[in-house]
Protein backbone atom coordinates (compact mmCIF):
# COMPACT_ATOMS: atom_id res chain seq x y z
CA UNK A 1 0.00 0.00 0.00
CA UNK A 2 2.78 2.27 0.79
CA UNK A 3 4.04 1.77 -2.78
CA UNK A 4 0.97 3.35 -4.36
CA UNK A 5 1.75 7.05 -3.71
CA UNK A 6 5.36 6.51 -4.66
CA UNK A 7 4.29 4.82 -7.89
CA UNK A 8 1.78 7.58 -8.62
CA UNK A 9 4.42 10.20 -7.99
CA UNK A 10 6.76 8.30 -10.25
CA UNK A 11 4.13 8.29 -13.04
CA UNK A 12 3.58 12.00 -12.53
CA UNK A 13 7.31 12.63 -12.87
CA UNK A 14 7.49 10.38 -15.92
CA UNK A 15 4.58 12.28 -17.47
CA UNK A 16 6.20 15.59 -16.70
CA UNK A 17 9.51 14.42 -18.15
CA UNK A 18 7.77 13.20 -21.31
CA UNK A 19 5.92 16.51 -21.66
CA UNK A 20 9.12 18.46 -21.06
CA UNK A 21 11.20 16.43 -23.49
CA UNK A 22 8.45 16.64 -26.13
CA UNK A 23 8.28 20.41 -25.79
CA UNK A 24 12.05 20.64 -25.88
CA UNK A 25 12.08 18.46 -28.99
CA UNK A 26 9.39 20.54 -30.64
CA UNK A 27 11.16 23.79 -29.80
CA UNK A 28 14.81 22.85 -29.83
CA UNK A 29 15.03 20.02 -32.30
CA UNK A 30 12.49 21.63 -34.60
CA UNK A 31 12.03 19.80 -37.82
CA UNK A 32 12.99 21.42 -41.12
CA UNK A 33 9.37 22.08 -42.13
CA UNK A 34 9.28 24.83 -39.52
CA UNK A 35 11.57 26.83 -41.81
CA UNK A 36 10.06 29.12 -44.40
CA UNK A 37 12.04 29.10 -47.61
CA UNK A 38 12.24 31.92 -50.07
CA UNK A 39 14.52 32.36 -53.08
CA UNK A 40 16.47 35.60 -53.10
CA UNK A 41 14.51 38.42 -54.71
CA UNK A 42 14.83 38.32 -58.49
CA UNK A 43 16.79 41.00 -60.28
CA UNK A 44 14.45 41.08 -63.26
CA UNK A 45 17.01 39.51 -65.59
CA UNK A 46 16.00 35.90 -65.31
CA UNK A 47 17.83 33.36 -63.24
CA UNK A 48 21.11 35.08 -62.54
CA UNK A 49 23.96 33.49 -60.61
CA UNK A 50 24.68 35.16 -57.29
CA UNK A 51 27.09 34.55 -54.44
CA UNK A 52 28.28 35.93 -51.11
CA UNK A 53 24.92 36.80 -49.49
CA UNK A 54 24.87 39.26 -46.58
CA UNK A 55 21.82 40.42 -44.65
CA UNK A 56 21.37 43.63 -42.71
CA UNK A 57 20.98 43.06 -38.97
CA UNK A 58 17.20 43.36 -39.21
CA UNK A 59 17.08 41.12 -42.28
CA UNK A 60 15.44 43.85 -44.38
CA UNK A 61 18.26 44.25 -46.91
CA UNK A 62 20.27 41.70 -48.84
CA UNK A 63 23.67 42.34 -50.45
CA UNK A 64 25.02 39.76 -52.86
CA UNK A 65 27.58 39.48 -55.62
CA UNK A 66 26.45 39.02 -59.25
CA UNK A 67 28.24 39.09 -62.58
CA UNK A 68 27.97 42.42 -64.43
CA UNK A 69 29.81 42.55 -67.74
CA UNK A 70 31.94 39.63 -66.63
CA UNK A 71 32.90 41.33 -63.38
CA UNK A 72 31.83 40.31 -59.88
CA UNK A 73 29.75 43.23 -58.62
CA UNK A 74 27.92 43.75 -55.34
CA UNK A 75 24.26 44.74 -55.45
CA UNK A 76 22.01 45.80 -52.60
CA UNK A 77 18.32 44.94 -52.55
CA UNK A 78 15.27 45.17 -50.35
CA UNK A 79 14.54 41.59 -49.41
CA UNK A 80 10.77 41.89 -49.59
CA UNK A 81 10.42 43.67 -52.95
CA UNK A 82 13.70 42.96 -54.72
CA UNK A 83 14.15 46.70 -55.34
CA UNK A 84 17.80 47.46 -56.10
CA UNK A 85 19.22 50.30 -54.00
CA UNK A 86 21.93 52.66 -55.28
CA UNK A 87 25.57 52.33 -54.23
CA UNK A 88 27.57 55.42 -55.02
CA UNK A 89 31.20 54.32 -54.95
CA UNK A 90 31.10 50.75 -56.10
CA UNK A 91 30.52 50.93 -59.84
CA UNK A 92 34.21 50.23 -60.35
CA UNK A 93 36.89 48.49 -58.28
CA UNK A 94 35.68 45.01 -59.25
CA UNK A 95 35.88 42.21 -58.44
CA UNK A 96 33.82 42.81 -55.31
CA UNK A 97 33.58 40.17 -52.61
CA UNK A 98 32.54 39.48 -49.03
CA UNK A 99 29.87 42.17 -48.50
CA UNK A 100 28.67 42.79 -44.96
CA UNK A 101 25.88 45.12 -43.77
CA UNK A 102 25.23 46.99 -40.54
CA UNK A 103 21.96 46.71 -38.62
CA UNK A 104 19.83 49.12 -40.69
CA UNK A 105 21.98 48.83 -43.79
CA UNK A 106 23.53 52.26 -43.40
CA UNK A 107 27.02 50.77 -43.88
CA UNK A 108 28.13 48.27 -46.50
CA UNK A 109 31.61 46.84 -45.99
CA UNK A 110 33.26 44.71 -48.65
CA UNK A 111 36.55 43.77 -50.30
CA UNK A 112 37.31 45.51 -53.61
CA UNK A 113 40.19 45.67 -56.08
CA UNK A 114 42.35 48.77 -55.66
CA UNK A 115 44.98 48.73 -58.41
CA UNK A 116 46.98 45.54 -57.99
CA UNK A 117 45.74 44.93 -54.45
CA UNK A 118 42.65 43.83 -52.60
CA UNK A 119 41.34 46.41 -50.16
CA UNK A 120 38.59 46.50 -47.54
CA UNK A 121 36.26 49.51 -47.75
CA UNK A 122 33.07 50.69 -46.08
CA UNK A 123 30.45 52.73 -47.93
CA UNK A 124 28.33 54.98 -45.73
CA UNK A 125 24.98 55.11 -47.53
CA UNK A 126 23.74 57.96 -45.35
CA UNK A 127 26.34 60.49 -46.48
CA UNK A 128 27.94 58.86 -49.52
CA UNK A 129 31.41 58.59 -47.96
CA UNK A 130 33.74 55.72 -48.74
CA UNK A 131 36.12 54.67 -45.96
CA UNK A 132 39.14 52.61 -47.03
CA UNK A 133 40.42 50.27 -44.31
CA UNK A 134 44.16 50.40 -44.84
CA UNK A 135 46.41 47.54 -43.78
CA UNK A 136 50.20 47.42 -43.65
CA UNK A 137 51.95 46.40 -46.87
CA UNK A 138 52.04 42.67 -47.46
CA UNK A 139 48.71 41.96 -45.80
CA UNK A 140 45.73 41.53 -48.06
CA UNK A 141 42.13 41.26 -46.89
CA UNK A 142 40.35 38.13 -48.10
CA UNK A 143 37.02 38.34 -46.29
CA UNK A 144 35.42 40.56 -43.68
CA UNK A 145 32.48 40.90 -41.33
CA UNK A 146 31.10 44.18 -40.02
CA UNK A 147 29.49 44.17 -36.58
CA UNK A 148 25.78 45.05 -36.90
CA UNK A 149 26.28 48.21 -34.82
CA UNK A 150 29.33 49.13 -36.96
CA UNK A 151 31.57 49.50 -33.91
CA UNK A 152 33.97 46.78 -35.05
CA UNK A 153 35.07 44.99 -38.17
CA UNK A 154 36.88 41.68 -38.46
CA UNK A 155 39.17 40.99 -41.40
CA UNK A 156 40.54 37.71 -42.67
CA UNK A 157 43.98 38.62 -43.99
CA UNK A 158 46.66 36.72 -45.83
CA UNK A 159 50.04 37.35 -44.27
CA UNK A 160 52.97 35.49 -45.81
CA UNK A 161 50.56 32.93 -47.19
CA UNK A 162 48.93 32.28 -43.83
CA UNK A 163 45.30 33.07 -43.19
CA UNK A 164 44.59 35.02 -40.01
CA UNK A 165 41.65 36.84 -38.46
CA UNK A 166 42.06 40.31 -36.94
CA UNK A 167 39.50 42.52 -35.21
CA UNK A 168 39.50 46.32 -35.44
CA UNK A 169 37.65 49.02 -33.52
CA UNK A 170 35.73 51.44 -35.76
CA UNK A 171 34.29 53.68 -33.05
CA UNK A 172 36.58 56.55 -34.06
CA UNK A 173 35.65 56.21 -37.72
CA UNK A 174 31.91 55.49 -37.97
CA UNK A 175 28.77 56.53 -36.16
CA UNK A 176 27.00 53.48 -34.78
CA UNK A 177 24.08 51.95 -36.66
CA UNK A 178 22.00 50.61 -33.83
CA UNK A 179 18.92 48.45 -33.74
CA UNK A 180 15.76 50.44 -32.92
CA UNK A 181 15.37 50.80 -29.18
CA UNK A 182 19.11 50.69 -28.55
CA UNK A 183 20.77 53.78 -27.06
CA UNK A 184 22.03 55.96 -29.89
CA UNK A 185 25.15 58.06 -29.60
CA UNK A 186 25.11 59.69 -33.00
CA UNK A 187 23.36 59.12 -36.33
CA UNK A 188 22.52 55.70 -37.56
CA UNK A 189 19.18 54.85 -39.07
CA UNK A 190 18.58 54.97 -42.78
CA UNK A 191 15.15 54.73 -44.27
CA UNK A 192 16.13 54.58 -47.93
CA UNK B 1 58.24 29.01 -28.94
CA UNK B 2 60.74 31.25 -30.69
CA UNK B 3 58.63 31.41 -33.83
CA UNK B 4 55.53 32.23 -31.77
CA UNK B 5 57.38 35.04 -30.01
CA UNK B 6 58.50 36.36 -33.38
CA UNK B 7 54.93 36.13 -34.69
CA UNK B 8 53.62 37.97 -31.65
CA UNK B 9 56.28 40.67 -32.08
CA UNK B 10 55.53 41.00 -35.80
CA UNK B 11 51.83 41.18 -35.11
CA UNK B 12 52.29 43.85 -32.46
CA UNK B 13 54.44 45.94 -34.79
CA UNK B 14 52.12 45.48 -37.75
CA UNK B 15 49.12 46.20 -35.56
CA UNK B 16 50.73 49.44 -34.48
CA UNK B 17 51.55 50.25 -38.09
CA UNK B 18 48.06 49.19 -39.11
CA UNK B 19 46.63 51.57 -36.58
CA UNK B 20 48.70 54.41 -37.99
CA UNK B 21 48.09 53.53 -41.62
CA UNK B 22 44.41 52.94 -41.19
CA UNK B 23 43.72 56.28 -39.55
CA UNK B 24 40.87 55.54 -37.19
CA UNK B 25 41.08 51.79 -37.71
CA UNK B 26 42.37 50.55 -34.35
CA UNK B 27 43.35 46.89 -33.91
CA UNK B 28 42.18 45.08 -30.77
CA UNK B 29 45.72 44.02 -30.03
CA UNK B 30 45.17 41.71 -27.08
CA UNK B 31 42.49 39.76 -28.88
CA UNK B 32 44.44 39.68 -32.14
CA UNK B 33 47.54 38.33 -30.40
CA UNK B 34 45.43 35.67 -28.73
CA UNK B 35 43.91 34.68 -32.08
CA UNK B 36 47.35 34.59 -33.72
CA UNK B 37 48.66 32.25 -31.03
CA UNK B 38 45.78 29.89 -31.76
CA UNK B 39 47.05 29.00 -35.25
CA UNK B 40 45.47 29.80 -38.58
CA UNK B 41 41.97 31.27 -38.66
CA UNK B 42 39.47 32.18 -41.34
CA UNK B 43 35.79 32.77 -42.21
CA UNK B 44 35.11 35.24 -39.37
CA UNK B 45 31.64 36.48 -38.41
CA UNK B 46 30.91 39.32 -35.98
CA UNK B 47 27.58 39.91 -34.29
CA UNK B 48 26.81 41.69 -31.05
CA UNK B 49 29.45 40.76 -28.56
CA UNK B 50 30.50 37.62 -30.40
CA UNK B 51 33.12 36.58 -32.90
CA UNK B 52 32.66 33.20 -34.57
CA UNK B 53 35.46 31.86 -36.73
CA UNK B 54 37.14 28.71 -37.97
CA UNK B 55 40.52 27.98 -36.45
CA UNK B 56 43.07 25.40 -37.50
CA UNK B 57 45.91 23.72 -35.72
CA UNK B 58 47.90 20.64 -36.70
CA UNK B 59 45.69 20.02 -39.69
CA UNK B 60 42.41 20.03 -37.80
CA UNK B 61 39.89 22.83 -38.10
CA UNK B 62 37.05 23.67 -35.75
CA UNK B 63 34.51 26.38 -35.04
CA UNK B 64 35.39 28.72 -32.22
CA UNK B 65 33.40 31.54 -30.65
CA UNK B 66 34.91 34.36 -28.62
CA UNK B 67 33.17 36.72 -26.21
CA UNK B 68 34.55 40.10 -27.24
CA UNK B 69 34.01 41.64 -23.79
CA UNK B 70 36.32 39.20 -22.09
CA UNK B 71 38.27 37.87 -25.12
CA UNK B 72 37.44 34.45 -23.71
CA UNK B 73 36.48 31.46 -25.86
CA UNK B 74 32.93 30.23 -25.35
CA UNK B 75 32.19 26.49 -25.12
CA UNK B 76 30.24 25.09 -28.07
CA UNK B 77 29.41 21.66 -26.71
CA UNK B 78 28.35 19.19 -29.36
CA UNK B 79 29.11 21.45 -32.32
CA UNK B 80 32.61 20.39 -33.36
CA UNK B 81 33.24 16.83 -34.51
CA UNK B 82 36.58 15.23 -35.31
CA UNK B 83 35.18 13.85 -38.57
CA UNK B 84 33.78 17.18 -39.80
CA UNK B 85 35.48 19.99 -41.70
CA UNK B 86 33.81 23.39 -41.12
CA UNK B 87 33.62 25.69 -44.16
CA UNK B 88 31.55 28.68 -43.07
CA UNK B 89 30.05 29.89 -39.79
CA UNK B 90 27.76 32.69 -38.68
CA UNK B 91 26.26 33.82 -35.36
CA UNK B 92 23.34 36.00 -34.26
CA UNK B 93 23.81 38.99 -31.98
CA UNK B 94 22.70 37.12 -28.84
CA UNK B 95 25.32 34.46 -29.46
CA UNK B 96 22.51 31.91 -29.22
CA UNK B 97 22.12 30.71 -32.81
CA UNK B 98 25.01 29.65 -34.99
CA UNK B 99 24.69 28.31 -38.52
CA UNK B 100 27.45 26.25 -40.02
CA UNK B 101 28.33 24.69 -43.36
CA UNK B 102 30.53 21.64 -42.93
CA UNK B 103 31.78 18.61 -44.79
CA UNK B 104 31.21 15.25 -43.18
CA UNK B 105 31.37 11.75 -44.59
CA UNK B 106 31.84 13.12 -48.08
CA UNK B 107 28.75 15.36 -47.91
CA UNK B 108 28.40 19.10 -47.42
CA UNK B 109 25.67 19.98 -44.94
CA UNK B 110 24.08 23.02 -43.35
CA UNK B 111 23.37 22.82 -39.63
CA UNK B 112 21.81 25.19 -37.11
CA UNK B 113 23.13 25.14 -33.53
CA UNK B 114 21.28 26.51 -30.51
CA UNK B 115 23.88 27.19 -27.86
CA UNK B 116 21.66 27.22 -24.76
CA UNK B 117 20.26 23.81 -25.71
CA UNK B 118 23.50 22.45 -27.18
CA UNK B 119 21.25 21.30 -29.96
CA UNK B 120 22.26 20.72 -33.57
CA UNK B 121 19.68 20.58 -36.36
CA UNK B 122 20.49 19.65 -39.95
CA UNK B 123 18.79 21.85 -42.54
CA UNK B 124 18.32 20.05 -45.86
CA UNK B 125 18.69 22.01 -49.08
CA UNK B 126 15.41 22.08 -51.02
CA UNK B 127 15.64 21.76 -53.99
CA UNK B 128 18.81 19.71 -53.56
CA UNK B 129 22.02 21.70 -53.68
CA UNK B 130 25.43 22.06 -52.10
CA UNK B 131 25.72 24.89 -49.55
CA UNK B 132 28.97 26.83 -49.34
CA UNK B 133 28.57 30.04 -47.34
CA UNK B 134 26.01 31.06 -44.78
CA UNK B 135 25.04 34.29 -43.04
CA UNK B 136 22.49 34.85 -40.30
CA UNK B 137 20.81 38.22 -39.79
CA UNK B 138 21.83 39.70 -36.43
CA UNK B 139 18.28 39.28 -35.13
CA UNK B 140 18.63 35.56 -35.83
CA UNK B 141 15.45 35.37 -37.92
CA UNK B 142 16.72 35.05 -41.48
CA UNK B 143 19.43 32.79 -42.85
CA UNK B 144 21.03 33.49 -46.23
CA UNK B 145 22.73 30.49 -47.83
CA UNK B 146 24.92 30.41 -50.91
CA UNK B 147 24.06 27.16 -52.70
CA UNK B 148 25.40 25.46 -55.83
CA UNK B 149 22.59 24.00 -57.96
CA UNK B 150 23.02 22.61 -61.43
CA UNK B 151 26.39 24.31 -61.80
CA UNK B 152 25.09 27.75 -60.79
CA UNK B 153 25.50 29.67 -57.55
CA UNK B 154 22.24 30.76 -55.99
CA UNK B 155 21.14 32.38 -52.74
CA UNK B 156 18.42 30.82 -50.59
CA UNK B 157 16.73 32.76 -47.81
CA UNK B 158 15.28 30.81 -44.90
CA UNK B 159 13.05 32.36 -42.25
CA UNK B 160 13.72 30.72 -38.91
CA UNK B 161 11.04 30.08 -36.29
Amino acid sequence: MSVQPHSSSRYRWAGLATLLSTSLWLWGCGTPWELRRQPAAPLGIGQEARQDPALSGDGRLLASVVERGGRSTVILQERSSGKVLPLHHLRRQQPHSSPSLSWNGRYLALVVQQGPQRQAVIEDRANGQLHPLLLPAGREPQRLSLAPDARRVVLEVLDNGQSRVEVFDLSGLLEPDQAPGQPVSGGGGLTR
Amino acid sequence: MKSRALLAMALTLSSLLGGCLGGNLRPLQGLNLQLARGGTSHSPALSGNWLALITGREGREQVQMVNLSSSAPVPLLGLNRPDAQPLSVTVDQRGERLALVRQREGRTELVLYRRSLQNLQAIPMEPAGVPRRVQLSADGRVLAVEVSRGGQWQVDLLTLP
